[in-house]
């Protein structure tokens, strides 16, 4: 998807973390906030990612820069897990909604509040890689070949990642009709 | 890998990598086999078709804009001054300042402070308030073309130091920490900041 935005310039352009964090900041920060609904987490891990891109874009020879960044994601969120299963539990915050683009009416905002919360709670229920492979597709926007280069597993196996994480969605929600 | 009639499975996610459009051309020619007047296949494909959509329209975050830079130079300043980035920071740097008149006004600021403390009493200098004038680096050549191609030849910025006229020495800027130590030292009542920050000409 971002390739797409980046077009040709990847190829013999490279970023600097400025770029980076204007451009992917706010998928980053969704990234974050859909893996593990919570606001602080999903700040931290944009400070941190930002951080290691800084250190490691003199590194990054010119490819496909999605599955680089998204891998550098993936890593700092998961060191994130680690070193928070060591401190006591916080409570994961309910709601918290900043809501963007157009104005829709106040129904259509609770509505779709509701619905997003019963979402992010059912997301929050997926084992993580299913979780992870969920969000990097749909809510991020990569392709397979990058969830793949970002998780370092087989294609086939993001494929089905996918797949049975979403059918874990359905079986969990309940369609309105 | 072997392609195998699909079990209930495996036409669950064609589908969904139908819908992502991630299917060779005959997977796509299967699927389409698949839901041909099959009432299951077409309700487990819409189910598909419904959970991959609500999951795309879920709204998205606005990152809070104090984690992002916000386009000014901020701690690279005073690691410009200390002569501390590398190049390619450097050089954005340097093109930022020419361009940003709040930035060259931090500088300022942070080079007085620097100053300052650089100039504290109760070191011996043994210099005099001469301060001995290097040679401009070669590096003078070859400045900027207009373009960014032409950054490669290092330091775009040049700073006049104010003392005289044409005839005044021109520093690169990544003398200037160099200088600073020497002349803070020397003359703790001078600034040693620029009066103009210019990009010199062709
Ligand atoms: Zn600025």
């Amino acid at each position: 998807m971002f390739s797409q935005l980046w077009g040709s310039m990847t190829e013999e352009f490279k970023p600097t973390w400025e770029d980076v964090a204007q451009r992917y900041g706010r998928k980053i920060y969704n990234f974050a906030y859909r893996l593990t609904g919570n606001p602080d987490d999903a700040a931290d891990l944009v400070q941190e990612v930002l951080l290691r891109v800084r250190r490691g874009l003199s590194s990054y020879e010119p490819g496909s820069f999605d599955g680089w960044l998204w891998r550098i994601t993936r890593n700092a969120f998961l060191d994130g897990v680690r070193k928070k299963q060591r401190r006591p539990e916080s409570a994961l915050p309910e709601g918290d909604h900043i809501m963007l683009g157009a104005s829709p009416s106040p129904d259509e905002v609770l509505a779709s509040v509701r619905l997003s919360d019963d979402v992010q709670s059912a997301l929050l229920k997926l084992p993580y890689e299913f979780r992870e492979a969920v969000v990097l597709c749909d809510v991020v926007g990569l392709t397979y070949d990058e969830i793949a280069q970002a998780a370092d597993v087989p294609v086939g196996t993001v494929r089905s990642r996918i797949h049975r994480g979403r059918k874990m969605l359905r079986e969990m929600l309940t369609w309105p009709v | 890998m072997a392609r195998m009639t699909p079990g209930h499975n495996e036409r669950g996610e064609l589908f969904s990598a139908y819908l992502d459009g991630e299917l060779t051309r005959d997977e796509v020619a299967l699927v389409g086999d698949m839901l041909d007047g099959d009432e299951d296949a077409i309700a487990e494909f819409h189910a598909i078709r419904e959970v991959r959509a609500t999951l795309r329209l879920l709204p998205e975050f606005e990152v809070p804009a104090a984690l992002l830079p916000d386009g000014h130079l901020g701690d690279r300043l005073s690691a410009y001054l200390d002569g501390e980035l590398v190049s390619l920071e450097y050089r954005r740097v340097s093109r930022h300042l020419v361009d940003c008149p709040e930035c060259r006004a931090e500088l300022a600021e942070l080079d007085r402070a620097r100053i300052a403390v650089r100039s504290l009493p109760g070191v011996d200098t043994g210099m005099t308030g001469e301060i001995p004038v290097l040679p401009a680096r070669k590096r003078r050549r070859g400045l900027i073309a207009g373009g960014i191609a032409a950054t490669a030849a290092a330091a775009v910025l040049v700073l006049g130091l104010g003392i005289g006229g044409a005839d005044a020495p021109v520093y690169s800027l990544d003398d200037l920490a160099a200088r600073h130590v020497a002349r803070a030292s020397a003359e703790p009542a001078s600034a040693v900041l620029p009066a103009m920050i210019e990009v010199s000409a062709p």
